[in-house]
């Protein structure tokens, strides 16, 4: 959760994933580019870019995280963060995206951007992992 | 003021309408004054013994120990919220998902047992196949065992109880001697009744748990498997009339969340299918009886999942009705793995062609919104 001034110019945030589907079987490769714009490369005190999965609905949210990158100005070339880049990582086989009646499973690559005196950036891809169906159909 | 700082904020958990900054302020300022409180007067404890050394008041009981005690105890709850809110401020959830699952990565008991690699938040199945069936494999444990239960009403019905016969010598002796206390007389009434509905109600555990029998449940594999059929074999002890057995494979969802100070759990049954089921007969305390039936597990089921607040749980249940006694439910905890139809996600043509050509990004909104 971020608190920051409300007038102050939002950075820009983006998260690509190559190629065309947001639904992944288990153990499939997810590749995914991301990108932080609009920004005085000075101001970033860090980015972090982690595939997770977190829980929905009446219970707490449980976060799972699968994938996490952790980068400094000091790891980048020139200290900047800005430029484009890219995560790869194999999906596990669970959990699965679920929806069920009061719990709901989703998945989704998360950029977090962390500024100096002005708290933390969020944006979130969500995709699907598995195929269980809304409902399961009882077996007669 | 009301909008720069709002008296009455929601929260639930984890979750809460205000700003979760001020919120681990408001945390670390509470903290913090129980840390200095508990130092600052701990140390004028033990510098006033230093300085006056008086062993009369350190003598073994409720005095100097005690205050010592307490004021220890302020010192270690302040330092560690402090700490716990210090480290919770300065990394985002992620990092700190990341720290605790490279730390369960280095859990040396799991690394023991042999379990499949990858499939994480789906529980062990170390516990259902410790013990060999006698028609099948395994043999299914209960899923709450009835013994502590059983305990747990027998502990309070002798507290609640004794504590009764106490007021009620109490109360008769007054009567007596002509000095009733009207007011322990009538509030005796109702104590009373709740210790005989305590002795009734244990009564009747003790009476449902031996008279009743027990009920095995036996499978032929396990973890399961969606897709695939199984067996499962049911054995029922006792000396009864049945008027019905069924035995059900059941899916529950379960959400615990905190409200205020309470800890809630619930529970939804998602999916249930009758696996069989037998009608009016009697069981001899020589000969169990005993059936077995098809198990299938439907292709796309959910399968099993733990985390710390949320669980989907599968479970074989026998529900039965039995002459001169009250229905009975008896669980039994399985372990369902992803099954081979939900893994893969179908590819539709449209998808594999544009999959084919070159390469374009999806992009998604690019504003700041925070998680």
């Amino acid at each position: 959760m971020s608190d920051r001034p409300a007038d102050s110019a939002e950075p820009l945030l983006s998260i690509c994933l190559v190629g065309s589907k947001r639904s992944f079987s288990a153990g499939d490769e997810l590749v995914c580019e991301y990108q932080v714009d609009a920004v005085d490369p000075a101001d970033i005190q860090a980015v972090e870019v982690s595939v997770v999965w977190y829980t929905e609905g009446k219970g707490e949210e449980d976060l799972g995280v699968h994938y996490f990158e952790r980068r400094l100005p000091a790891d980048a070339e020139d200290g900047d963060l800005r430029p484009m880049r890219r995560l790869r990582t194999r999906l596990p086989n669970s959990p699965l995206s679920y929806s069920g009646a009061i719990l709901a499973i989703r998945w989704c690559v998360r950029l977090r951007l962390f500024l100096r005196r002005r708290g933390d950036f969020v944006m979130e891809y969500p995709f699907t992992l598995g195929a269980v169906p809304i409902r399961v159909p009882a077996v007669a | 003021m009301a909008r720069l700082f709002r008296f009455l904020e929601k929260k639930r958990g984890q979750r809460r309408t205000g700003s979760n900054l001020m919120g681990s302020v408001g945390e670390a300022i509470f903290c913090g004054a129980l840390f200095l409180l508990g130092m600052l007067a701990l140390t004028a404890l033990v510098a006033a013994q230093v300085v006056r050394y008086d062993p009369q008041s350190l003598a073994i009981g409720l005095g100097w120990w005690l205050v010592f005690l307490v004021l220890s105890s302020f010192v270690v709850i302040g330092g560690v919220g402090l700490i716990r809110t210090a480290l919770r401020v300065g990394a985002s959830a992620e990092r700190r998902g990341a720290m605790a699952r490279q730390a369960s990565e280095l859990d040396i008991v799991h690394e023991a047992v042999p379990r499949p690699k990858n499939y994480p938040t789906v529980p062990p199945f170390d516990g259902l196949t410790n013990s060999p069936g006698v028609e099948l494999a395994y043999r299914l444990p209960p899923s709450s065992t009835p013994g502590w239960r059983l305990l747990a009403t027998t502990l309070f019905t002798l507290a609640w109880n004794g504590v009764a016969c106490v007021l009620a010598v109490w109360t008769v002796q007054g009567h007596l001697a002509r000095q009733p206390d009207w007011f322990l007389t009538i509030f005796l009434f109702p104590f009373l009744a709740i210790g005989v509905w305590s002795i009734r109600y244990l009564l009747l555990q003790i009476w449902l748990h031996t008279g009743m029998g027990m009920t095995t449940v036996e499978i032929s594999d396990c973890p399961l498997v969606p897709g695939q059929s199984y067996q499962v074999a049911i054995a029922q002890h006792g000396h009864i009339s049945v008027k019905s057995l069924e035995l059900w494979l059941v899916c529950e969802e379960e959400a615990t969340y905190r409200q205020g100070t309470d800890i809630r759990t619930e529970v939804r049954r998602v999916f249930e299918q009758q696996l069989w089921s037998h009608r009016d007969f009697r069981i001899e305390p020589i000969e169990p009886f005993q059936a077995s039936a098809a198990l299938p597990i439907p292709a796309t089921a959910m399968h099993s999942f733990h985390s710390a607040h949320n669980s989907v749980n599968w479970q074989l249940v026998v529900r039965g009705e039995v002459s001169h006694w009250p229905p009975f439910e008896r669980g039994f905890s399985i372990v369902v793995y992803p099954g081979e139809a939900t893994l893969r996600v179908e590819v539709s043509a449209n998808v594999a062609r544009n999959a084919l050509r070159p390469q374009h990004s999806v992009t998604g909104a690019t504003t700041g919104a925070t998680a």
